[in-house]
């Protein structure tokens, strides 16, 4: 009963301060949110600036028709040939695939075939280039078709994308989850901040000197972490939903799993942070430089396969790299709990939870007085 | 009946010996004061006591219970308000209480704490926004919400304004009335005087001296020292000087300029004999006081130092 007073008034007063916490708004929900925006409109491309654009054509059975249209698209000063001839379909699409060019034309086979397809990667599918060869190549078949002698129009375009790897997601998508997970790998590893301002004010020293118990205390900031993570999610996947027409397929039990265990890790690795932080802003320069190695490294705004090869390694071993992974998996996949390479990312994950708390566990003991007795 | 006993407290921090030798102990009902300049290891001790700090060496007894055994009970009976006081400040003083009440299965009514520390007036803004001496009596009333039997304050009115410190005598003394024993330190000697019925002199990690404020005092000599001036200047004060030396209880006299100090072990006498002298020559006089001794004397007297606050 005094047990559940305890943490019910406990959890109240990090209500209020996490409420009343100025920073802690604008650094958890204001922050990722910007620039989850900033990311989606920029690369989103929905821009009309001038550009070039590198394609490869195939023209599988010359004739007529793809002759006159191989000549016409040579012409259009945006579109560049690469090779500035025909190739094959399978070196076309291995241009695609190796992201060598935007996209693959292949022109149709015969007079009478109606139809020219266009080969995108799928990763950039909604990428600036491949919008903008198909929405120039519409054009150019709608003209086609004017051109073409008969009543009804001839040519369609037939759309088709390739993918390089398991990514089967569209920009959207990938950047809302990589923001999703790395503003709640943000609030773990910068939220604990309150620990070391709360030992430095002696607050941690004042809470010691009442019987008050500190494992409830530790537990109702915890949940209040948490809950605030939750409204993170919430909130960047309205956003990513409504105003970027994002696709979520939900697994719920395996998200549950994924943000537990990620939010878990990451607040792990914030307390391990603040048991060596003397000051806030030693803290703050810690959780910085982490935070800004991970958010590149770890596959959050581009695909990690998009990265140099030599980077590729040190990726493999950052949590951040399996949260945001485990986030896909569980928020656009709709993937089962049962898949062995999300369990190898939340063992990864796990891993650092665990070690992290350990050591800031040990840095905590060894430098407490009398006062835990 | 003693609630606390302390003896041969140590505590290094380095090469720093904080705390070297303390030994006292508290009686139950009583106001036990411990003074002593910066760095004498006042709140060292406090906290070792408060089971914060661990002792190099010594033993600290609450009656039959000790920190090793009885910490949750002896967090039970005490209520601690720290030098440097450590508040929740995005929380209010009424949010604070609340919070603090919830550790304790008998806590006092938060509107009664607010109350005693007058802040009900204030218990609604954030303590952020509250004075350097409301904080304080905020910090005091974190102190009693537990109703404890024990209270522990280190140094409750350094930093507040004149009514404000009589504010928090009058909560001491109300504790007192309630049978309440605290424990406090000070640097002012006034207050210690006023307040405690026992006080601790320490310096240099060290008691120099215990017992109670009037006990000190009469430790020391009996001679007071009286101070004139002359209006006449300084011939009047020269003679004046002339005929007190000849007095047999005056041990001393110091002149300066139309004023004159004098040592004197029947003060009184001393001062109607130099009255009869004044009128017979009628030199008018002005300022006439005898120095009342105060534990700053004390401390003078035992250390050698001079006392600053
Ligand atoms: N945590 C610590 N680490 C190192 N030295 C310390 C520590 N705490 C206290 N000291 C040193 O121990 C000595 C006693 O300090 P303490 O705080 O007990 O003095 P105090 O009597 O309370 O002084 P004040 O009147 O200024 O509050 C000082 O020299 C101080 O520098
Ligand atoms: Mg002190």
């Amino acid at each position: 009963m005094n047990t559940l007073h305890q943490f019910k008034m406990m959890f109240l007063a990090q209500l209020k301060l996490t409420l009343r916490e100025k920073q802690a708004w604008f650094w958890g929900i204001f922050f990722p949110v910007i620039l989850m925006v900033i990311f989606m409109v920029i690369f989103s491309g929905n821009s009309d600036e001038e550009f070039k654009t590198e394609v490869a054509i195939v023209e599988p059975s010359p004739n007529p028709a793809s002759e006159m249209m191989l000549s016409q698209i040579s012409e259009l000063p945006v579109i560049e040939v690469k090779s500035g001839k025909p190739v094959t379909r399978k070196k076309a699409e291995e241009w695609v695939k190796d992201q060598e060019v935007d996209a693959a034309i292949i022109l149709p086979e015969s007079a009478e075939a109606s139809s020219v397809l266009l080969v995108v990667n799928k990763e950039n599918e909604q990428g600036a280039a491949a919008q903008a060869v198909s929405g120039i190549l519409d054009k150019f078949v709608q003209q086609a078709n004017l051109l073409a002698a008969g009543a009804s129009p001839k040519y369609d375009l037939q759309y088709e994308s390739i993918t390089s790897g398991t990514n089967e997601l569209d920009y959207t998508d990938f950047l809302l989850t990589g923001m999703i997970a790395l503003s709640i790998a943000q609030g773990g590893m910068f939220g604990m901040v309150d620990l070391v301002e709360m030992r430095r004010k002696g607050l941690i020293k004042r809470l010691r000197m009442t019987p008050a118990n500190m494992g409830i205390f530790g537990l109702s900031d915890m949940v209040m972490r948490l809950l605030f993570s939750i409204v993170q999610i919430i909130l960047l996947s309205l956003i990513g939903v409504l105003v970027f027409g994002a696709n979520l397929y939900i697994n719920t039990f395996t998200l549950i799993i994924v943000f537990l265990i990620g939010a878990l890790s990451f607040n792990a690795l914030g307390y391990f942070f603040s048991s060596f932080s003397k000051t806030t802003e030693a803290y703050m320069g810690v959780a910085n430089i982490c935070s800004f190695l991970m958010m590149f490294l770890s596959g959050v705004f581009f695909p990690i396969e998009t990265m140099p090869e030599w980077i590729q390694p040190i990726s493999a071993v950052l949590p951040l790299t399996y949260f945001a992974d485990g986030l896909r998996e569980s928020m656009v996949y709709e993937t089962g709990i049962a898949t062995a390479s999300l369990w190898a990312g939340i063992a990864v994950m796990v891993i650092w939870g665990a070690v992290t708390f350990l050591l800031g566990s040990v840095l905590y003991k060894r430098k407490t007085i009398a006062a835990d007795r | 009946m003693t609630v606390l006993e302390v003896r041969n407290l140590q505590k290094s921090f380095g090469s720093i010996k904080a705390v070297q030798d303390i030994s006292f102990s508290v009686h139950a009902g009583e106001v036990f004061t411990i003074i002593g300049p910066n760095g004498a290891g006042k709140t060292t001790t406090l906290e070792m006591i408060e089971g914060l700090v661990s002792p190099d060496n010594g033993v600290i007894h609450f009656g039959e219970l000790d920190w090793n055994k009885h910490a949750v009970s002896i967090k039970k009976k005490i209520g601690v308000q720290p030098q440097s006081s450590a508040m929740f400040d995005l929380l209010t003083p009424e949010e604070n209480l609340n919070l603090f009440a919830s550790f304790y299965d008998h806590a006092r009514p938060t509107e009664e704490i607010l109350e005693i520390v007058n802040l009900t007036e204030h218990r609604k803004n954030h303590v952020k926004k509250l004075s350097g001496g409301q904080r304080q009596r905020l910090a005091i009333g974190l102190a009693l919400i537990s109703d404890p039997e024990i209270i522990f304050l280190d140094e409750p009115t350094t930093g507040l304004d004149p009514q404000a410190r009589r504010n928090i005598w009058d909560i001491i003394l109300h504790l007192k009335e309630l049978g309440k024993t605290t424990i406090l330190t000070t640097h002012y000697m006034e207050e210690a005087e006023k307040l405690s019925d026992r006080v601790c002199i320490v310096d240099q990690g060290n008691v120099i001296t215990l017992d109670s404020p009037s006990a000190l005092i009469e430790k020391l000599t009996d001679e007071r020292e009286i101070r004139l001036s002359f209006l006449d200047g300084e011939k009047a004060a020269e003679d004046a000087d002339g005929f007190s030396k000849e007095l047999a209880s005056v041990s001393k006299t110091e002149r300066e300029g139309a004023a004159l100090k004098i040592w004197a072990s029947k003060p009184e006498e001393t001062l109607l004999d130099l009255f009869k002298f004044t009128k017979d020559k009628s030199y008018g006089v002005e300022q006439v006081s005898i120095r009342e001794m105060s534990l700053e004397d004390v401390f003078i007297a035992f250390t050698g130092k001079e006392w600053r606050d």
